[in-house]
Order: C-alpha cells, then structure tokens, then sequence
C-alpha cells in the first residue's frame, strides 16, 4: 500500500519527464527567467517576516533561506522519488540542512544546530554590508517572528528557549517534543533567517529585504513584476552529471504578476513567460495543440473544496441531513466530466503526496465510500428522516476570486433542487469572504478552498475548536484531544496510525460536502533546464529550485524567440 | 393655444402618424427599434419561449457545439445556451431599461434646475455633483457593491444615481445654450411663467438630448454589469445575465466553446446598437425644428 | 472672470470635505476590516493580539480622530502609509499616476483624432450612407465590452500568429519604444470605446447649430461651406463635447480597471481596486483625493472653456 501511493504520486504527477537532462549538457550561465509563478494573480502582502503572511516565503523569491529544505537532488528528475509539489509538507527523508549543516539531540528536548560556514547575507544599502552567517542572525529571527503582535499565539508554544553557543551553533530548548518541530522552524511559513541588522530598519520597505539566498530583490513594481538578481557570492553548488557549478546560473528571475487568466496564457504561448506553475485543465489541451514546444507536469492541486455547512445551525446539527447533502452531489460527474477527467474524488484532508498518511478511498470504510457515491433517493429519504422540509432554503458564499466555484456552484444548485433543496448563492470579493469566515457570520454554506499543508495541520486548522479554518465550527472533544496527543507522538509509524484514524472519523461525520480535488498543471519552455516541474522546497517556497534552472539561449534562438 | 409654444406632434393618432413616419424617414431606426422590441418581448416571454429550464443542468450534454436540439449549443454544465440567453433578455434588458430610467429622470431634473435657474442654486447642486464626480465609476461601485452586497435592485439604483448625476452636466450645458436662444426671451418678454417655460420651451428643446442620453444609458447599463461580472461583483449565478455569461463562461472555455461567448456577445452588440438607432431616429424625428420643411 | 475663477477653486474646498469624509467612512463600512485579514493569513487567529495591531496602525482611534489625524497628515504633505506594505502613498501615487495619466491621455488622443471628425463629417453628411456607416462603426465601439474585444485582440494574434503585446511594463523614460509598445493596444481600446460618445454627440450638436439661425445667416451671406462650419458650427457645439470629455476623466482612472488588469497597466485603477480588496485605507482615500483634485480641476477647466466658446454664456 505504501509502495501503491508513492508509485502513484510519481505516476499522477509526472508526466513529460524530461528526456534532456539524461544526457551530458553543460550548463550556461545569464539570462533572465520569467515565470508566472503559483501566485501569479497575486501581489506580494507584505516584506516583513513578522507580519506572518503565509504568503513570504514565496515573496522572498530566493533571498531568504530557511535551516531546512528539500533536497532537489533526490527529486525525480534526478532519479529520486520527491516531486516537490505539496505546498508544505516535506517527507523526512527528502529534507536536508540548508542554513543548518548538521544537528542533534542532546538529551530529548534540547536541539543543536551547526550552521553552515560559508552562508554569506549580500549588501545591502542602508541595511547591511555583506558578511557571513552567525547563530546570533537565527536567533534574531526566532525572536521576530515569536514577539510579533501578529503571531499565531500557540505556534511556538514548545519551544522554551533559544540561543546562540557561540558563533556557528544555535540551540532550541524545547519545553515539550512536537511532532511538527521541523516544519515550525524549519522549513515552514514563519522560519526564514534574516540578518539582525533588520531589527533598525523599516522591514516593510522592499528594499531592506536581505538574505543568505541565490538572489536578491532587485525592484518591485506593484501589480506588475518583482525582479531578482543573481546573488554572486552565493554558498551552495548544484551538481549536474557529476560536476559541480556555483549558482544560480540565470541573471535575473521575474516574478510576473497577472491577474487575469487568459492573459497569461497569452504571455506563456507567446514565450513572455518562461515557466508558468498553475493552470487548469480548461485550457491545457488546446495549448497543447497550439503549442506543442512545451513542457509539462500535471499535479494534484495541493488544496481541497468543499462545502463547509455550519453544524451549529439547524439542520446541519443532524449528522443525517449532513451526509444526505453529500450523497445529493454526484462528485463522480463533476471529477469526471466538470473537471474534464482531471480530478480525483477524494484526496482531502489528506493529500496522496502525504505518503502513508493517505488512505485511499477504496480501502475506507463503507460509511466513508458511501458518501462519495450519488444516491438522490437515499439522500432524500434521509432528509424526511431528520425532518427537513421539502423546498428547504438555505445561502451559500463563495468566493468571486476563485473563477473554479464560481462555475461550479450553479452545478451544486441543480443536484441540490433534485432532492428538493435551494440553496442562494452569494459571491463575495476576497476580503469579504475572508471576513465572514472569521467574524463567524458566513454560512450555512461555505464553499471555500483550504490548503493541505501537512498531515497533521490539515486535521488541526479544519476541525479543532475554535480554530479560523473551521468553517463548519466542528467541536469534538474526542478529536481535540486526540489532535493534541499527534503532536506529542514521537513515533512516526504511530502518528500515522493515529492520523488515519481521525481522517476516517472526520469524513463519515461529513461537517462538509466533500468535493473532488482537481488537477492543475505546470508548463514550460524547453530552454529552460535543469527543471522537471517542482514547485516547492519548503513552506510555498521555490527559490533554490529558480537558483538551479539555467536557460538554452541558442534553443531559445532557434525556437524563434529572442 | 399660444403662438409660441410648438405642438410637437399632430393632434390626430400621433403615436400611428410618427411610427409611419419612422419607418418611411428612418428605415434603419425603424429596424433597430424592432429588433429592440422582439428582444423585449423575448425577455418577458422568456419562460414561455425557453426550451430549457434557466439552470437545467445535464454534464452529459455538456459543451455541444449549435444543434437543431440546442440551437446556441450548451455551456460548461449542459445548460441550454438559448434559453439563458432568453432568460438573460429579462434581465439585461429590463435592469437596463429600469436604471437607465431612473438616470435619465434624475439628469432631467438637476440638468434643467441647474441650467435654467443658474445662480445659488446651480452653484449648491453643481457642488454636489462634483463631489459625486470625483468618484471613479466602477470603484463606486465596487464599494457600494461590497457594502450592500449583489442584486438586481441594488445594481438598478446604484447605476441609476452614478448615470443620473453624471448625466445632467449634459442636460445642464444644453439648458444653458437654450436658455438663451430668441424663443425664451421672447416667451420671458411677454411675461410666460416659469414652468410654462419650461415645460413648453426648454423640455421640447432640451428632448433630443435626453433621447440620445436614455438609449446610450441602456447600453451603458447593460454594460457596465457585463464589467461588474468580470470583476465578480454582478447579478450573482446562477442568473444568465449576458454580461456574465461573457465575461464568465464566455472567456473561460473559450477554447473549448466559442458559441459560449458568441451568442451573448452578439445578443448584447446587437440589442445596445439597436436601441441607439432607434434613439438617434427617434431624436432626428422629434427635433421641433425638423418638422415640416 | 477673474472673480470666477477664484470662486470656482474656493468652492473646490467644500467639494473636497464632502468627497473625503464620504470616501473615509465608507471604505470602513465594507464589511471585513483589515485587521480581520490580516489576521486570517495565519492558521489561527483567536486570542491574537488584535489590539496592539490595531494600536500599531492607528486604527484603535475614533473613526472622527482618525480623520482629523489624516487631514493634518494631508495639510503637511503626508497622504500617509500603506497599511500593509508601509510604502508612503504619495509614493505609490507618483509611481501610478504618470502611468494612468499616460494611457488616459493617449487614449484621449485616439478617441478625438477618431470622434470630431466622424461627427463633422457625419452631421454634414446626414442620412447618406456616409453617415450610417461612421454611426454604425461607433456605435459598434459603444457596442461591444471592452473586456471582451481586449481579451480577443490579446488572444486570437497568440494563437493564429504567436504574437502578443508586450505584457509587462516599462517606463517611458528607460524604454520609450517598449513602452509605447506595451500601452498601444489598452490606449487604442480605451481610446475606441471613448469615441463612440464624443462622435455621437459631435453629431448632434453639429445637426442642431447647423439649422440655428446665425449659421443660416452666414450662409446668406455668402460665406464657404467650410467657414461656415470652422468658425460658428464647431464652436458652439463643442461645448457639450467639451463636457462629455471632462466627464469622461473618471472614466480613465475608474473605467480603465478592466483593460489594466487584462494588458497588465500598474495604473492607479489597479492600485485603487487592490487597495479596496485589501482594505488598505490611506491607499484608497488617498488616491480619491488625488483622483478628486484632479476631476474637480478639469471639470474647472471645462467650465471655462464654455466662457470662452459660447459669448453668450460668459458671466
């Protein structure tokens, strides 16, 4: 079964693996990358790691590095078996040291780190000069992000204390072991190193961002572009057919900002755009057709949707009426034929790319299959058992920033009529939608994308008390208690157990209407090399997969572009 | 009956007399105002004339090019492309028909204070229309939109006040050249009263102006929901308005179904060129100083 | 006129409180403040520290306290900071503004060179196949959205040709050709869907002065067709035209939103819209009150031009 669903990942993932990098191609050096990255309709939040956007790491472009990271050169282009997809979750065994060289345990709760000694932050005008790594920068950056007003207040809850040995080593005194440690500091969201001279600077300014990373943001033009520069005196090599080359190889990354659809695919299919990262399925095969040049990688979308339904209303409360909305949709349709084949029925909470922490539909339980199978008669049996009128009302958000639900939701409308039910769709622009969400005034229904993360935050933001990310307001106290023992469980093997257990008990309760998850795809020129399609090496985090792509300019040539 | 005051039309079966005379003078406004009424019909009559349910949906049917069974091919979801077209009429047309109204009413009546009375008044409201003014259009309304929340009765108001106001600068300028022309003088000299005046010498002058200002209105209106769905804050789904099925469906599967946007794209040019051809017809026959040459 | 003119920019003062207080609470009003979002783009956001972000950023004052605060802000100079980025808004506002002046102003250029003269020619030519031919092609214009003419002129060449417009932008001053390039296709868009009201009403009121009775007068007299129209004509009724053209300003800040966002213009439409998804309030009620300015002053400027195209209309 585990072999099943790595073959699988790789499988569903991969696709056009690139037959280039098989044979021996030396790498040039310049040229600018522009890409249109997974954010592409999205401008950058904010500069500043305090601020906790989720969205900083992907901002930073490259400029800053975290102590932990995928190891690119176990990916699958390089014969490895990791695609680097999943938005953050890194398997352990894919990770490596990227600030931190080497660590230990000393002792159960107290972490030693080794930084690297050749880790260069770069110049920065009116910041910094250039000058190398010190454990006192990590330290600096622990405490910028822990003493920010805008923190997640239980985040950093186990770790007690951090310092500096000396120069080159860091250590975390944890005041209780958490399963997510690494990802917390690590590789995740909230754990870039930023040098200390930060802490006298107005760190919302673009142009006070500095980093150890291969580039450094060069100019931001709001709504526009974000442009990178190589940083030439950066630490790390990449080693292609056994050679060793300093990177990054290209001179410039532009992050081209786009917010309209149809307008980027223009900007890929005229060559504007070197790679761009996400696009549905809609317009993939004609692209293929038009534009046969091109490269692809298709992937399982790193976010699930559903239906969030309040359970504290009426008569979402009764577990009946719940499970009969879902039996109401015939999800196999819209995987099969709205998302034109490209969607898998189930692959939320847990996400394939999780390894063993996903358990396939066809090995849940019957209480679980059931409710991914359409049964109209059923449903509406169901909801004259629990009482619930015919004609029955009730109004849905959904979010006009995302154009997939706006298509689909009508779709929603019409099964739900088939059993007698109406649903009022009201669209909300972003912050709107946002906010209903977290003042608790938005349902019954909710139609909403929500991120996978890993496997154990995905359980933790969607269905514990309280939390912002429960839209349906879910409470159990069971299932509290047991997300809070995954966290203290050092034994990986039984937190899995544990997480599979939850994952089938979360669906059968169905606080949501459980819907497919679509395919997305990655597409690129073939002059850019040295790339297979990852997108990610830590929390939304691409920068050392852009430091390692170096681009043909003679195959550019001779595809007709300049 | 006073000499000055010019009859605009014949006392005996006007209504007949200017229709005849619309289709001998002014064929092509003739068509267009036709073609505007049969839309007009379609939308009234949509649930009669429809084939298809609104939001009948049927994913095996979906994306089907133009058919003798779907004449307009269906959508992304195996609705019936004619029949949202036929639903979308009702809805298009008549909130362009409704918040047009309320503008033009709205124009009239600051348009014509302002221009004829001119003094404290004009300055007070023109004050006021400025600051109205200095709002870009569509992020009013985005913000209106986002405060009140999509709907047909807030989108009608809304666009209503935004036109109305803007809109009677124009009549205001209009009024301003009419006020001085020899008629009024002539008609203030012998000592006509002020809604004499102007019911029966600024309103007939000032009506060609606010004929071309409704038709161009409707248009607009119908054309600014269809840039209102584009930015998702229009007439909510599942209702067909065409500016929605444009700027939605229409853009997005393209590639898979150009009939998507073709049929609403059409509909829409051709109902806004329609209604401003009859205007300008309508405006051609009804200038006082047009008739009998 | 002197007098005029001194009155008209004092009567700008009112205008301006008017429009600002407006603008000041109803971006508050739209449900979801920034802090809200703020906070959401963690994983959890109870229990956060709300207060002191809000502390940090000014906002815990009285909304009537907060304003006085950002009147004196504004009478120093300062239109204030983005809440999220920091950036002084005047910044951003010199970075937008000669972006969307530029695309306004080359998309007037297109809609006058095409309007005025189909309008004359129009008029002159009424009811001829001339005419309903240049009506037709403008009511075309007027016709259909630009969104979905855009969307075709930037898709159709990319797939038939491989070619697109430049869809990044550049400053004139680094590059005046890529730039040009970049702006061409929005500006003749914008420009286009523009005409199509100008030379409607060009038209119009060229038919209804033609008959007036001044312009028979000098046709008794004997004078060309051509002076007849150049001199009296095209004075007169350009007033409304002059009108239509100071109300279209918003039109090329505020209309210009679609077309900036499908050819990538970083102009102050785009700023505007993000600025109100994001609830960034100095951004947004600091752009009004530029935007404001500005319209309040060319529609001053029309105002005058009516004194001096119409005598009779001087005070």
């Amino acid at each position: 079964m585990r072999l099943f669903c790595l073959v699988f990942v790789v499988v569903g993932t991969v696709v056009g693996l690139s037959a280039n990098n098989v044979s021996a191609e030396t790498p040039e050096y310049g040229g600018d990358l522009n890409i249109g990255t997974v954010n592409v309709t999205l401008s950058p939040l904010s500069w500043d790691p305090a601020d906790w956007t989720w969205k900083s790491n992907h901002d930073a472009g490259g400029q800053r590095e975290q102590l932990f990271a995928g190891d690119l050169d176990k990916s699958v282009r390089k014969g490895g078996i990791y695609p680097f997809i999943s938005d953050a979750y890194l398997p352990t065994e894919s990770i490596r040291g990227e600030l931190a060289e080497s660590w230990v345990w000393e002792g159960d709760l107290t972490l030693v780190i080794s930084l690297r000694r050749n880790a260069m932050f770069t110049d920065r005008p009116g910041v910094m000069k250039a000058r190398l790594l010190e454990a006192q920068d990590v330290v600096f950056s622990y405490d910028l992000v822990d003493q920010s007003p805008k923190r997640i207040p239980t985040y950093f809850d186990h770790i007690k204390k951090v310092y500096a040995r000396d120069k080159h080593t860091v250590v975390f005194e944890f005041s209780e072991f958490n399963a997510e440690w690494m990802y917390r500091f690590g590789y995740g969201y909230y754990s870039s190193i930023s040098p200390r001279e930060l802490g006298n600077v107005d760190r919302k300014d673009w142009r006070n961002t500095s980093g150890t990373g291969p580039f450094i943001l060069e100019k931001y033009v709001q709504a526009n572009a974000h442009i990178y520069r190589r940083n030439d005196n950066y630490w790390d090599k990449e080693t292609i057919d056994g050679q060793q080359y300093p990177i990054p190889f290209v001179n410039k990354v532009i992050y081209r900002i786009i917010k309209d659809e149809a307008t980027y695919l223009t900007a890929l299919r005229t060559g504007q755009l070197d790679i761009l990262e996400a696009m549905r399925w809609i317009a993939v095969d004609h692209l293929k057709e038009t534009t046969p040049e091109l490269k692809w990688n298709r992937w399982l979308a790193t976010q699930g949707t559903f239906m969030a339904l309040r359970v504290d209303q009426k008569p979402f409360d009764d577990i009946r009426v719940r499970r009969a909305l879902n039996l109401a949709i015939n999800q196999k349709e819209i995987a099969e034929l709205f998302y034109g084949g490209y969607a898998e029925l189930m692959a939320y909470p847990q996400h394939p790319g999780f390894g063993e922490y996903f358990e396939p539909l066809e090995e849940m339980p019957q209480e679980v299959q059931e409710l991914f199978t359409y049964n109209p008669e059923k449903a509406r049996a169901l909801l004259k058992d629990a009482g619930v009128p015919e004609g029955f009302t009730f109004d849905v958000q959904v979010c006009s920033c995302s154009p997939s639900n706006m298509d689909m939701i009508p779709l929603l409308e019409s099964y739900l009529q088939k059993v007698g039910i109406s649903i009022k769709i009201k669209p909300m622009e972003y912050a709107s939608f946002l906010s209903a969400m977290t003042t608790k005034t938005h349902g019954p229904g909710y139609l909403l994308n929500s991120g996978h993360v890993n496997p154990i935050t995905t359980l933790r933001k969607s269905f514990v008390t309280g939390q912002t990310w429960n839209p349906s307001q879910y409470s159990s106290e069971h299932y509290d208690e047991q997300i809070r023992l995954v966290h203290l469980e050092r034994d990986e093997k039984k937190r899995i157990v544990m997480l599979r257990e939850l994952t089938r008990l979360i669906l059968a309760e169905a606080p949501y209407i459980w819907l497919p998850t679509a395919y997305n795809h990655t597409a690129w020129w073939p002059w850019v090399k040295n790339y297979g399609g990852e997108l990610r090496v830590g929390a939304v985090r691409p920068g050392p997969i852009y430091g390692r792509i170096w681009i043909d300019e003679k195959l550019k040539a001779e595809l007709g572009f300049d | 009956m006073s000499e000055t005051a010019l009859p605009l039309l014949p006392q005996r079966r006007p209504f007949v007399f200017f229709h005849q005379r619309l289709f001998r003078e002014k064929p092509l406004g003739a068509i267009g105002g036709v073609v505007f009424v049969v839309f007009l019909f379609c939308g009234i009559f949509a649930d009669v004339l429809a084939p298809f349910g609104m939001n009948e949906t049927d994913m095996l049917r979906r994306l089907q090019s133009p058919s003798w069974a779907h004449w307009f091919g269906t959508d992304h979801i195996g609705r019936d492309v004619l029949s949202r077209i036929l639903y979308g009429a009702q809805l298009s047309v008549i909130v362009g028909f409704m918040a047009a109204g309320l503008a033009t009413v709205i124009s009239i009546v600051l348009g014509v204070v302002c221009g004829y009375f001119g003094g404290a008044i004009d300055m007070a409201i023109q004050r006021f229309v400025d600051a109205w003014m200095t709002f870009p259009d569509l992020v009013l309304l985005i913000v209106v939109i986002s405060i009140v929340g999509p709907g047909v009765p807030q989108i009608v108001i809304i666009l209503g006040c935004l036109y109305g106001i803007a809109g009677s600068r124009i009549i205001r300028g209009s009024v301003i050249g009419i006020r001085e022309n020899m008629y009024t003088h002539a008609a203030q000299s012998i000592g006509a009263s002020t809604p004499h005046i102007l019911t029966f010498h600024i309103l007939p002058n000032v009506m060609p102006v606010v004929i071309v200002l409704f038709t161009t209105r409707v248009g607009a209106v119908i054309l600014a929901e269809a840039g209102l769905s584009f930015l998702g804050l229009g007439i909510p789904p599942p209702s067909p308005t065409w500016g929605s099925m444009l700027s939605g469906t229409g853009r997005t599967y393209m590639y898979l179904g150009p009939w998507l946007a073709l049929a609403p794209g059409l509909c829409l040019t051709v109902v806004v060129y329609a209604i401003n051809i009859y205007g300008d017809a309508l405006r051609d026959l009804l200038d006082p100083r047009m008739r009998g040459r | 006129m002197q007098a005029f003119i001194i009155r008209r920019i004092l009567a700008l003062i009112p205008t301006l409180i008017f429009t600002s207080v407006i603008v000041f609470a109803s971006i508050r009003m739209i449900p979801g403040d920034v802090i809200d979002l703020m906070l959401a783009q963690n994983d959890i956001s109870t229990g956060n520290d709300r207060a002191v972000i809000e502390a940090s950023l000014g906002l815990d004052k009285p909304i009537y306290v907060q304003y006085f605060v950002w009147v004196g802000n504004i009478l120093q100079g300062d239109l204030g900071r983005s809440l999220w980025q920091n950036t002084p808004v005047t910044e951003q506002l010199a970075a937008t503004l000669p972006i969307t002046f530029e695309l306004g102003f080359l998309a007037l250029i297109v809609a006058l060179s095409v309007a005025i003269p189909i309008g004359i020619y129009s008029a002159m030519a009424q009811d001829t196949a001339g005419d309903y031919l240049a009506r037709s092609f403008s009511l075309l214009m007027l016709a259909v959205p630009s969104f979905w003419l855009g969307t075709l002129v930037m898709v159709f060449p990319s797939v038939w040709w491989r070619w697109a417009p430049p869809l990044q932008y550049t400053p004139f001053l680094e590059d005046p050709l890529g730039n040009l390039g970049h702006m061409m296709v929005p500006s003749i868009l914008l420009g286009l869907s523009l005409s199509a009201v100008t030379m409607r009403m060009t038209r119009t009121m060229m038919l209804e002065v033609l008959r007036q009775d001044y312009i028979r007068t000098a046709r008794a007299k004997g004078l060309s067709e051509n002076i007849v129209v150049m001199r009296h004509a095209l004075r007169n009724c350009l007033i409304p035209v002059v009108t239509l053209i100071g109300l279209q300003a918003p039109l090329l800040i505020g209309g210009a939103v679609i077309l900036e966002q499908i050819f990538v213009v970083p102009g102050m439409g785009l700023l505007l819209l993000e600025a109100v998804f994001q609830r960034d309030y100095p951004v947004v009620t600091g752009v009004f009150l530029v935007v404001g300015i500005a319209i309040l002053l060319i529609n001053l400027f029309v105002d005058l031009t009516y004194g001096f195209l119409d005598p009779k209309v001087r005070h």
